[in-house]
């Protein structure tokens, strides 16, 4: 929202247009062909005049027809035609591939920052901003694309060649012609001017319309029962009336400074060609070819400078959107770095924190000092209310978020050290909320895992026990998953997140909360396929019921970023300690929220 | 053109604006004509070495004058035709917000806010291009077209017109074709263009899971080839729209090519003399935008249509609550609930049963359940954001509800609702939303009591602080703690929190409410709440499962009964001692 407001000063405009050209360097091929076919069609476009001018001075006006002269004409005639009209046909269609082509490349790369960007990113900026990041913004870049620049372009080739040709035709008159330019550069000038603000207060006051309207339908409640309608409507009225002014002033705008001006100007122009004319045809002949190819070429000077005129506005809103796309792409809050020492590797499991203190913000810390060891196969248990920190050791752990002081270690080795690839498949994370994708069962399970087998598959889905469901959709593993799998029960969701977990065969297995979703009916089946999952992996686990993690090897009680109490269930109960206060207050309320 | 019938009131209040444009335009189009007839006079007098320094002066003034003069009328009737249609915008716009903001929650939960918005934007913007671009371009095809036809025909030659008028149908009806081309390949490209939004969408929801999985290149790969099918999909509607420039070049070329030959037959036939063939070319460039605009116009009126339709429709729409009343006062009283049963427009399971209860004016009563037991749904009544089967059902003052006018029975209560929403505003007038006029001491008086005062003091503005999407953003406690301010600043006679001190913890809970029973004697207030501490001290509590009361009482006696409420209450006094035992242990722990 913020960023609706901004506008950018010249020189960022500059850069902005600079680097985005540089994304046509790779199809300098396209580039090169549309420029030449805009030449061949403009140097057609003008060529058709000039015909009808020979026609006109040599044959018509003298009244002789050579039959071989005129089928001649007839025949370069068509034929500047038809390559007239297939090189601008090809002309149009390159520099809209072009167009189309950068975009793709403009939003791949900002895609892929997306997937190189830390958590950190993502809690500041809200999901909606960065997909309108790509789509939106990326979008208003293709309309100026073909909007402004293939226009602007044609416009460009067109009033030079019309130029050329007046020259050819009559230099002195052309050097006349040439005063109407100052004039026109001079009324655009002013126009840009005062447009550039008036177009942005009418877009400015648009927004605010659209946000009062929007915050009038989603507080109507709170404004029909505090029987504030009347006030709210006059403000949105004020508002209304205000962009009508600003609406009015733009349309006074243009009809003072674009089209009425400039076809004024070129009527002024027509009566400069013929008073030239007439004269020069006082002392010497004039043929009425001339004048009329000259008229011809005068009007094709004007109706580019029309069109571009109109579509100034659209190229410097869509340097603020290139511009807020860049800034996505130069982001510096990426995910932490990744050393990646190929001779490392994750081999028994063995999953130590040493003196670890982490904060979000640089200010709080959230983790104070913790140090705990997870031996290969054992299971430890995080335990703590919100914002007790245990979420964030697994977001270290997951390399989420990058930790300053401490170590965490894998076998003795550096989390920082070891090869992604590496972490990727030998820790397997199960979240609170299993994110179902748009697909079937089975690419939810296999998501990009190309070379595992359907067998490797549907063994996943047995191994946690989510086959018998499966097996009941229609169409079961190729059943379609319909909107982020709502269909499903948050049972059924979690078993197909196990599956596509299991299916990579983790050495670690971190859950996060993975139970604290699920409905009792479902909840006994969930907690059998864990038992298993955990079976031979070092688990770290975040248990919302302690039910769930009395077995573990290790419980450890978050505080406020500080370890409380650490120990087996038994030894914890013994001591009556928090753990053992959670624990009464969960088996004998059983509600817990 | 149906649409310009349902918009008639609008053309008979601007009758003038449109019938001055309408004469502008068509002066317009007659100015056009000259240019191009003096044109062909000053070349035959050039040809036929009659040009006199006189005849040349007079045309050139005549030019001159043309000029000067279309310049004005066409700067007029833009303010003539494009103000109205501006005005039509407006109109619209406010008579929606007007709508809107009459409606009842019904209506609301009907409807998306997106298309809500929608209507108010792109289906308002639709109609507002019919009334002005739809206008302007039927009447210059038509104007224009038909004064240029004519003057061809008439001041040249009506065969030499007929002749070349032959190729210009093939391209009305080529980019009409082309058109319905585009629209379809517009509409797949479109379709590319969503699933590429979706797919954007769906990895920046799911990032947490890709980079679990180390998945960012193979994502990367998917975006690539949707990318690729935008682009695609988008060259298809290149491929037409490309043919649109080239087609009419060539038809125009064409008729050129039949002006030119035919017309040189007839200056040699001299039935027309070469000045004229000149300005018989210069008019046939002027149909070229007349028959283009035809096109276009029709794509306006359809889309006007359906959006006049969309936002007919809504204005159309019947409120769900009745407006009528029967009594001028605002209410008084007790307030007694009698439902026998109720159930929500399209929904069979939350509805409400068996009610019976009565709040005696002064009174504070507690309801508590869990949730969907119907707590909301009593309060959601008693606001009237629905109507009750029996009007007997809701009675206040010994009066149902529906027989106060709503603004009055509204008057009467200070609502906050759960989900505490601000608006993008200063915290001042979020408070003093009921009256912006309030002195900047009853407004801090009502934060005191809401126990957000201090909160205030400490952001950088304090009470200028800015809240909503583009302002600070606050805690949850905070916001339900400026919406019970809100309301308390009403000093209403009827006090209802809907749940709206679950984000403030037991302590703030305790002192809101103590603030509350001390400012508030004489005067009703109706709590609902899953913690039983925010009920407790209530004059009445009821206890509500399934839509009906299942224990009603005090808090003494509720507890004597060792039902659901006495069971509840315990659990959560348990797990209060659980929370400050936590944080003893971290205040020794920092020692």
């Amino acid at each position: 929202m913020e960023e609706n407001t901004y506008n950018l000063t010249f020189n960022d405009q500059k850069r902005v247009l600079i680097r985005l050209m540089k994304y046509t360097l790779p199809f300098r091929k396209v580039l090169m062909a549309g420029f030449l076919m805009l030449i061949i069609s403009t140097v057609a476009g003008v060529a058709t005049p000039y015909i009808v001018m020979i026609f006109i001075d040599e044959y018509l006006t003298p009244g002789v027809f050579p039959e071989s002269d005129i089928t001649w004409l007839i025949v370069i005639f068509f034929l500047v035609q038809v390559v007239g009209a297939v090189t601008t046909y090809m002309q149009i269609y390159l520099f809209q591939y072009l167009a189309f082509r950068v975009i793709q490349q403009l939003r791949i790369d900002a895609f892929s920052k997306i997937g190189r960007l830390g958590m950190r990113y993502f809690d500041k900026v809200p999901g909606g901003s960065v997909v309108s990041r790509l789509t939106n913004d990326t979008e208003a870049i293709v309309e100026m694309f073909i909007g402004v620049l293939a226009t602007f372009l044609m416009a460009f080739f067109m009033v030079i060649s019309s130029f050329i040709m007046m020259f050819v035709l009559d230099f002195k008159l052309a050097l006349f012609a040439l005063i109407f330019m100052p004039v026109i550069v001079l009324i655009l000038a002013v126009y840009r001017r005062y447009s550039a603000n008036f177009f942005s207060h009418a877009r400015q006051l648009l927004s605010d319309l659209n946000a009062k309207l929007a915050e009038g339908i989603e507080g109507m409640k709170i404004i029909q029962v505090f029987n504030q309608e009347k006030r709210l409507r006059n403000e949105f009225e004020q508002i209304n009336e205000m962009h009508y002014r600003y609406n009015m002033k733009n349309v006074k705008l243009d009809g003072l400074l674009l089209r009425p001006a400039i076809s004024m100007i070129s009527v002024l122009a027509i009566a400069l060609i013929l008073s030239y004319f007439g004269l020069l045809s006082f002392g010497g002949t004039v043929t009425a070819g001339v004048v009329f190819a000259f008229l011809q070429y005068m009007e094709r000077f004007f109706e580019p400078i029309n069109q571009v005129s109109q579509n100034l506005n659209i190229f410097q809103q869509a340097l603020v959107s290139a511009s807020r796309v860049f800034a996505l792409i130069d982001d510096g809050r990426t995910e932490p770095a990744q050393n990646g020492n190929e001779d490392y590797g994750i081999t028994a499991g063995r999953v130590e924190f040493r003196n670890v203190t982490f904060s979000y913000d640089g200010k709080v810390d959230v983790l104070k000092d913790i140090s705990f060891t997870a031996e290969p196969g054992q299971t430890v248990a995080l335990v703590g209310h919100t914002g007790s920190g245990k979420s964030s050791i697994i977001n270290l752990f997951m390399r989420f978020y990058e930790f300053e002081k401490g170590e965490i270690l894998i076998d003795g080795q550096s989390i920082r050290e070891l090869p992604k690839k590496e972490m990727k498949e030998k820790i397997g994370l199960v979240l609170q909320d299993p994110f179902i994708f748009y697909g079937t069962v089975e690419s939810n399970i296999r998501l990009y895992h190309q070379d595992m087998s359907f067998g490797q598959v549907k063994e996943a889905a047995r191994f946690v026990r989510a086959d018998k469901f499966i097996q009941k959709l229609p169409g079961d593993y190729s059943h379609k998953v319909i909107e982020k799998g709502s269909a499903f029960s948050s049972g059924e969701r979690q078993l197909i997140a196990f599956a596509r977990t299991m299916a990579m065969d983790p050495k670690i297995l971190i859950l996060d909360e993975a139970t604290a979703n699920i409905d009792s009916e479902t909840e006994e089946e969930i907690q059998k396929s864990l038992e298993r999952m955990q079976q031979g992996r070092t688990t770290l686990a975040i248990a919302h019921r302690l039910s769930t993690i009395q077995d573990a090897d290790q419980i450890i009680v978050l505080n406020r970023g500080e370890i409380a109490e650490r120990g087996t269930h038994d030894e914890l109960i013994r001591t009556g300690g928090i753990y053992h206060k959670m624990y009464q207050l969960q088996n004998g309320q059983g509600e817990m929220s | 053109m149906q649409v310009f019938r349902k918009l008639g009131w609008f053309f008979k209040r601007e009758w003038r604006s449109y019938t001055l444009g309408i004469i502008m335009l068509l002066l317009v189009a007659l100015l056009e004509l000259v240019p191009p007839q003096v044109i062909g006079f000053v070349i035959d007098h050039i040809t036929e070495s009659t040009l006199t320094g006189n005849i040349l002066m007079q045309y050139v003034v005549l030019l001159i004058g043309v000029a000067l003069l279309t310049y004005i009328v066409r700067y007029f009737w833009r303010i003539m035709i494009f103000g109205a249609s501006y005005r039509l915008g407006r109109i619209l716009r406010n008579r929606l917000y007007r709508k809107y903001s009459e409606m009842s929650p019904g209506f609301y939960q009907k409807r998306r806010t997106g298309d809500l918005m929608a209507h108010a934007t792109n289906d308002i913007q639709a109609v507002q291009a019919t009334a002005g671009a739809g206008i302007l371009t039927i009447a210059d095809s038509l104007i224009t077209g038909g004064a240029v036809l004519i003057t061809m025909a008439v001041t040249i030659s009506p065969k030499l017109t007929l002749i070349t008028m032959i190729p210009l149908p093939l391209m009305v009806i080529l980019t009409s074709y082309y058109g319905r081309l585009l629209n379809r390949g517009f509409k797949k490209a479109q379709a590319a263009f969503s699933r590429l939004n979706d797919k954007t969408q769906e990895s920046v929801a799911g990032i947490k899971v890709t980079k679990t999985f180390g998945y960012e290149e193979s994502d990367h790969e998917d975006f690539r080839s949707l990318s690729d099918e935008v682009v695609e999909k988008n060259l298809k509607v290149s491929k037409v729209d490309a043919l649109f420039d080239p087609t009419i070049m060539s038809v125009i070329g064409m008729s050129y090519f039949l002006s030119i030959l035919f017309g040189a037959r007839m200056v040699l036939d001299e039935t027309i003399s070469i000045g004229q063939l000149v300005t018989f070319t210069t008019y046939l460039g002027m149909m070229v935008w007349p028959l283009l605009a035809l096109g276009w116009f029709f794509n306006l009126v359809q889309r006007g249509r359906a959006s006049y339709d969309r936002i007919e429709e809504v204005m159309l729409t019947r409120n769900d609550i009745g407006t009528d009343y029967r009594i001028e006062d605002a209410p008084d009283g007790d307030i007694a609930f009698d439902i026998g049963a109720f159930n929500f427009p399209e929904d069979e399971t939350a509805g409400l049963r068996d009610i019976d209860f009565t709040v005696e004016k002064g009174m504070t009563l507690g309801i508590v359940g869990r949730t969907g037991s119907g707590k909301s749904a009593l309060i959601r009544l008693l606001l009237r954001e629905f109507d009750t089967v029996n009007p007997d059902d809701i009675m206040y003052g010994g009066h149902a509800i529906r027989d106060y006018e709503l603004k009055n029975l509204r008057s009467r209560f200070g609502y906050v609702p759960q989900d505490h929403f601000l608006f993008s505003a200063t915290i001042r007038d979020n408070i003093a939303f009921s009256n912006p006029g309030l002195d900047d001491r009853t407004v801090s008086e009502a934060a005191r009591l809401s126990h957000i005062h201090d909160d205030i003091k400490s952001f950088p503005d304090g009470y200028g602080t800015v809240v909503g999407e583009r302002g600070v953003s606050l805690s949850g406690g905070q916001k339900q703690r400026i919406s019970i301010a809100r309301a308390l600043v009403l000093d209403p006679e009827v006090l209802i929190l809907d749940d709206s001190l679950s984000a403030v913890d037991a302590e703030t809970e305790e002192r809101i409410l103590a603030n509350m029973q001390s400012a508030r004697t004489g005067k009703t207030n109706i709590i609902t709440a899953h913690r039983m501490s925010a009920v407790s001290h209530a004059d009445l509590i009821i206890v509500m499962d399934h839509g009906t009361v299942i224990e009603r009482g005090t808090h003494g006696e509720l507890m004597d009964l060792q039902g659901w409420y006495h069971d509840t209450y315990n659990a959560q006094a348990l797990r209060e001692e659980l929370e400050s035992s936590l944080d003893e242990l971290v205040e020794r722990g920092d020692e």
